[in-house]
């Protein structure tokens, strides 16, 4: 199937083209951990693969989550049994797909934007750079 | 002190047992509180963590035995949420034993009363489980479930 000019373009920003290396498509992308609820959207719509589920939980992610999301009440819970702080991340059996950190890679990031634009959360900020430098 | 075990019992199998088992007069640990779901696929590690944070000293889920799932594969999706959650309790250093898997066929009371007495020898030999005050977190919790 030929690729789209859109598609190419993508190509040519990954690790191992000829541009690589050059700016990204130009937006920083700014992650909020404590609003993310793990859903994989922004995985899913990654290009590049910088946004990746990973195999691991950070349990700081339920205390820290807003109360009145489901990863508040369940930190909240948590927070009335605990006897310690979180000992670490801990591993994810496999059927458990939201409960997972997921894994951005800046160094493999074209700066789309695209994951900001499917995060249901709000969690994901792509901010123009040049817009940043004009304020 | 008396403990108390929340069990979770799949309407298919455990909980068929249990009324089974029931109508016999077998008797149960009086510790433990019987709730019926349509698939063990249906308990979330919310439903077993705010069962912990509420009062309960234990959570048990009792399901079907594996590949015999009415609804395909929701036991499995519970095994794996209960390994999930022992392993969330062991990080903020609360026993794992306290939220456990069981699974059993329809057409066995005994060994459903067998893990519910099995449940309750671990919770008694295992010290109250204390919570810290305040927080209002309860009505929370449960909104969210």
């Amino acid at each position: 199937m030929p690729l789209t000019e859109r598609g190419r373009a993508l190509l040519e920003r990954l690790p191992g083209s000829p541009s690589a290396g050059t700016a990204g498509l130009g937006c920083e992308i700014l992650r909020h951990e404590e609003l993310c609820v793990g859903c994989g959207a922004c995985a899913r719509d990654c290009p590049s693969g910088a946004s990746r589920r990973g195999q691991t939980f950070d349990v700081n992610q339920l205390l820290e989550a807003p109360a009145g999301s489901r990863r508040g009440a369940l930190g909240s819970a948590l927070r009335l049994i605990m006897r310690q702080a979180p000992s670490g991340p801990i591993d994810v059996p496999l059927r458990v797909t939201v409960y997972r950190t997921i894994l951005y890679d800046a160094e493999k990031c074209l700066g789309c934007g695209a994951c900001a634009r499917g995060c249901p959360a709000g969690a994901i900020e792509a901010r123009a750079p040049h817009v940043g430098a004009n304020r | 002190m008396e403990r108390s075990i929340v069990a979770f019992c799949c309407r298919e199998c455990a909980y068929a047992a249990a009324d089974v088992s029931a109508n016999a007069r077998t008797p149960l640990p009086p510790s433990v509180r019987l709730i019926l779901v349509p698939c063990t696929g249906r308990v979330s590690p919310l439903h077993l963590l705010s069962a912990l944070a509420e009062s309960a000293d234990g959570v048990m889920v009792a399901g079907c035995l594996e590949g015999q799932c009415h609804y395909r594969e929701g036991n499995f999706n519970a095994i794996d949420r209960v390994a999930f959650v022992q392993r969330l309790l062991e990080s903020v250093g609360v026993e794992p034993e306290r939220c456990r898997m069981f699974t059993m066929s329809a057409g066995e009371p005994p060994r459903f009363v067998a893990a519910v007495k099995e449940m309750n020898r671990t919770i008694q030999a295992l010290p109250p489980l204390t919570r810290t005050q305040g927080d209002a977190g309860g009505a929370r919790i449960a909104e969210a479930v």
